[in-house]
């Protein structure tokens, strides 16, 4: 160890470490206002579309529409950008060929995902506030009407958005650059079985049954079911919570193997050339 | 004070034998180059030294630590450059060492980048994106990166392929003299040959995967019967090596 390091192993050196992947995310999007532009946008035209919509259907008479579609679409955001930030992060490295210099650093591979974790937070809290006020201006629709029941839906949310991240960068270590398709379609996957727009039960029964072992699912059938004035399912959530450590658990296990598959077969080294 | 012990270190890729049973060793303060033509193994070699790449056998001891169970640590006290290494673009130079010097768990991040800056005249460029630097500057900032932690062995592929002569000098003198005064060990590889021969105390010549002569610059030219490093490459190139 020399002087002017903090032992390796030390609780101060691997937060070091982590804010290091932070600042340099931090950094970068200070430098670069197009990032800034890109966490805005798409969620705000999402909003936008979803919300005139749903005061069509509003001014039809279906008043309940309104606050559960732009319930889902603020909590869609939360999911999509969860799993799309932690894979740009990544990405970033693969694009300014900056992996190699990162991967002969101290830092572990949980450090490293830690690190991009936490920048997703920073990203995702920004944009969300920049939603929430929107939707309130433009529609009059309140997030936090949601109650206390907004915390668990929103991290089971996150959760699962962190497990798919790690997955499409497994995908990436595994097969190259080529797979980077992988990082923005693999959260959309899970759309149509979530439940995000429409209820559960509209799904034919397999799909019903796939349903139920998707996190996701039962936090927008939560999230109706509140909006709708029953109280928060905390059983279900419980259960979604559940799947979360599970998934969790399989993408941790797919990126260490991955990972050390990658520095088996020479492939980490090619992310250099 | 062997600095590093690599032994048996071998690793195929499918059909190709990339590193063949190579073996070496760095002492502290030492300069060592890995010499060899293109393919020879030198950067499958070093990655391995780096654990960027896991070899089919042998073993590689840094500081008395095995690489693979000491990761954190070892990596703690080794740095790496390399010409072909990119740096996240849109940062300017002095936001990509704070970041590493961070990664690398220092103390005061801010106070060490600014010493580096200094060491290698990189000041001037601290505010500059990294995507704006010439080649030869990015090497420079490669440079500093790779000290920022002052590290006690530090690897480095290529490390003035990209400079004018005269900034390539300067570097040589300045790793020369931070090996000499402060006891690093150094262990570079190079198509300059004249570099090699005025930097390394040991050269060791890779060929198809293996290590074919080992020794000083003036004692693998009298080996092969020639004047210097640069007609040793060619001759270890052309013609394989003697039996």
């Amino acid at each position: 160890m020399t002087a002017i390091a903090f032992e390796a192993h030390s609780t101060q050196a691997r937060w070091r470490r982590v804010a290091g992947v932070v600042y340099r995310d931090l950094a970068a999007m200070r430098r670069s206002p197009i990032r800034v532009f890109e966490i805005l946008f798409w969620p705000v035209i999402e909003l936008v579309v979803w919300g005139y919509v749903t005061l069509f259907l509003q001014a039809n008479k279906v008043p309940f529409i309104v606050s559960a579609l732009l319930g889902a679409v603020l909590l869609w955001q939360v999911l999509h950008r969860a799993s799309n930030e932690v894979s740009i992060g990544f990405l970033e490295d693969v694009w300014s060929r900056n992996l190699i210099n990162l991967h002969v650093t101290p830092v572990t591979p949980g450090e490293y995902v830690t690190g991009l974790i936490l920048f997703s937070l920073i990203k995702i809290a920004g944009g969300l506030a920049v939603m929430v006020t929107l939707a309130y201006v433009l529609y009059g629709f309140g997030l936090f009407g949601v109650g206390i029941g907004l915390i668990p839906f929103m991290a089971v949310l996150l959760v699962l958005g962190w497990a798919l991240a790690l997955v499409a960068i497994s995908a990436v270590l595994r097969f190259g650059e080529g797979a980077q398709v992988i990082a923005w379609s693999l959260v959309f996957v899970f759309q149509p079985v979530a439940g995000v727009f429409y209820p559960v039960s509209v799904l034919p029964e397999p799909l019903q049954w796939l349903a139920t072992a998707v996190p996701a699912s039962h936090v927008f059938e939560g999230m109706r079911a509140v909006l709708g004035g029953d109280p928060v399912p905390w059983d279900t959530l419980a259960l979604a919570a559940g799947l979360d450590v599970v998934y969790v658990g399989v993408a941790l296990w797919l990126y260490t193997a991955t990972l050390r598959h990658a520095r088996s077969k020479g492939r980490l080294s090619r992310f250099g050339e | 004070m062997a600095i590093l012990e690599a032994q048996s270190l071998t690793k195929r890729f499918g059909p190709v034998q990339a590193v063949d049973g190579v073996g070496l060793t760095v002492g502290q303060g030492e300069i060592t180059g890995l010499l060899g033509p293109n393919g020879a193994g030198k950067s499958t070699t070093l990655h391995m030294l780096l654990g960027l790449v896991t070899p089919d056998s042998g073993s590689v001891t840094m500081f008395g630590l095995d690489l693979q169970r000491h990761r954190t640590e070892v990596l703690s006290r080794v740095n790496f450059s390399a010409g072909y290494l990119g740096l996240p673009g849109v940062l300017h130079v002095r936001e990509v060492l704070n970041s590493f010097a961070r990664l690398y768990g220092l103390r005061d991040p801010r106070a060490r980048v600014a010493e580096v800056a200094e060491l290698l005249e990189i000041g001037p460029l601290l505010k500059r994106r990294t995507a704006d630097l010439s080649s030869g500057q990015h090497t420079r900032v490669q440079l500093g990166k790779a000290l920022l932690n002052d590290p006690e062995l530090l690897i480095l592929d290529e490390p003035t392929a990209a400079l004018d002569p005269d900034a390539g000098e300067r570097i040589r003198n300045l790793l020369v003299s931070v090996a000499r005064e402060t006891g690093k060990a150094l262990l570079i590889t190079s198509h300059n040959m004249r570099e090699v021969e005025r930097m390394c105390d040991t050269v060791h010549f890779l060929s198809a995967g293996r290590i074919v002569a080992s020794g000083s610059a003036a004692e693998l030219a009298a080996h092969f019967g020639v004047v210097d490093l640069e007609e040793v490459f060619l001759k270890v190139a052309r013609e394989g090596v003697p039996a």
